[in-house]
């Protein structure tokens, strides 16, 4: 058991920080708005799949990470993010079952309520963002979501 | 869903529930505490040591792909680029040489008038990392730090003027956002007409506004707006912008003015950051005797003690010897 958990947590942390890494690699301007939520996906991804290796903890601190390289309110993200994939694990079974649509449109959904919970704490904390573009990337992020969890899937089959 | 249920104990779920509001109230009083109190600096400092290796890595590829254009420029190339520089540098001491009678006179002026408010005395560069912060703000990351001396609310050139200040600082990098973010304000002046007003960031890197402009005010576009060095922010006298548009609606009492933004915002990778001359102490003890005071005031105070010795990159704003040296050319 011991040993099973040690196995799953590498490929977690590496794919974490890989997700990290895209999240701040530099874009065109018009690709910089449309950039998904990678370490969030990736997040998701995990708590759906092995929701015993620490997914909340995980969340959690992928926030902060988040947080400090956005230069934004320490706990922004973090908070956004636990809450958010705390809800993905309790549906995670239903996830498992559902078709690529329909997993999809589930992701589109978390993913906009995270933006949400950015938009709503930015606000809170005195310096919002009027762009409209904030909310592209859960649509981009639920697009590319059936390609990265087959390749996670791939990584970690491997 | 029973079959759900009795895979998924009530035991995890409720363990999942209870971990889930721990965490949140955990962010929600980091939050909390980082707004209102601002204690936070060292868990900052401490994650950003985490975070750092990460930017060096994205940024790194990107810096040895310009290293690797630099490195493979043609000799033509190079040479065109020498014979472009030179003719600018010609016209830059031309300009220079005006430049030292007119600070000297405008110091005197100011020694006259008991003010040095804002005069740029020593300047690092930093370059900028290639990494990109947050997509709705305006805001870059720039290689120089605490360590360097750089410290929160520095002012920061670039060649064409303004650029922006600094907004946040760790160990060896830090965040200077941009004179175009929606949250930033700074104190101008038109340069024809002497008119103070403030130019906010619109969130676009080619477009400041003037928003507290009367209709009435006299101002044309091409006008050249510099820093006024009000709040003692900026250096006083650097270009911020020209005026690109000016809409005057009569029905309403203030004008809509737009501002180009004289630095190139979205393109500039090597930033000055500026330390503001100290206010000297013996100006005010000199002033009554005027006449006197330009001698004293012209061999200029150049050893002013950096707030922690500037690497090699550290330069003195001494036009002297430019000048003098420009003097010196055939």
């Amino acid at each position: 058991m011991m040993r099973e958990e040690r196995v799953r947590r590498l490929p977690m942390l590496i794919s974490a920080l890989v997700a990290l890494a895209f999240a701040i690699i530099p874009l065109p301007a018009v690709l910089d708005q449309l950039r998904p939520d990678f370490l969030v996906l990736v997040v998701f991804y995990w708590s759906i799949e092995s929701p015993r290796a620490g997914g909340l903890a995980l969340a959690f601190f992928s926030g902060l990470a988040l947080d400090v390289i956005n230069g934004v309110v320490l706990g922004q993200h973090a908070l956004a993010l636990t809450l958010i994939t705390a809800w993905a694990t309790h549906l995670r079974l239903r996830l498992r079952v559902f078709s690529v649509l329909s997993q999809s449109l589930t992701i589109f959904m978390l993913l906009t309520l995270y933006q949400f919970i950015l938009f709503w704490v930015d606000g809170a904390t005195g310096n919002p963002v009027v762009n409209y573009g904030r909310w592209l990337a859960p649509v981009v992020g639920a697009v590319i979501w059936p390609i990265l969890s087959a390749t996670l899937n791939r990584m970690r089959e491997r | 869903m029973v079959a759900f249920r009795s895979t998924d104990t009530s035991g995890r779920t409720s363990g999942l529930l209870l971990r889930c509001v721990l965490y949140c109230l955990l962010a929600l009083g980091l939050i909390i505490f980082d707004k209102r109190y601002d204690h936070l600096g060292k868990i900052r400092r401490t994650l950003s040591f985490v975070a750092y290796p990460v930017q060096l890595a994205v940024a790194s590829p990107f810096e040895g792909w310009h290293w690797f254009r630099e490195s493979v420029t043609t000799r033509d190339s190079l040479r065109a680029d020498k014979a472009k520089l030179e003719a600018e540098l010609r016209v830059a001491e031309f300009r220079l040489q005006r430049y030292e009678a007119l600070e000297t006179e405008s110091e005197r002026l100011r020694a006259l008038r008991e003010s040095t408010a804002g005069v740029a005395d020593r300047f690092i560069i930093g370059d900028l990392m290639d990494v990109d912060l947050d997509a709705f703000r305006e805001r870059v990351l720039v290689d120089k730090g605490a360590s360097q001396g750089v410290f929160v609310g520095q002012a920061v050139l670039d060649s064409g003027g303004v650029f922006g200040q600094v907004a946040r600082v760790e160990q060896y990098t830090s965040e200077v956002i941009l004179i175009s973010d929606p949250a930033h304000a700074i104190p101008v002046q038109i340069n024809r007409t002497g008119l103070r007003t403030v130019a906010v960031g619109t969130g676009d890197t080619s477009r400041l506004k003037l928003p507290y402009l009367p209709t009435s005010a006299d101002v044309q576009e091409g006008d050249l707006l510099v820093t006024s060095g009000l709040g003692g922010g900026f250096p006083v006298g650097y270009p911020v912008g020209t005026v690109a548009r000016v809409r005057r609606d009569p029905a309403q009492s203030l004008a809509e003015v737009d501002v180009r933004p004289a630095a190139a915002l979205d393109r500039s990778r090597e930033l000055m950051f500026v330390w503001l001359k100290p206010a000297p102490a013996p100006v005010a003890g000199a002033a009554p005797a005027a006449p006197a005071a330009p001698s004293a005031s012209a061999a200029r105070p150049v050893a002013t003690p950096p707030p922690s010795g500037g690497a090699g990159t550290t330069a003195k704003a001494a036009p002297k010897n430019t000048s003098a040296k420009g003097a010196g050319r055939p």
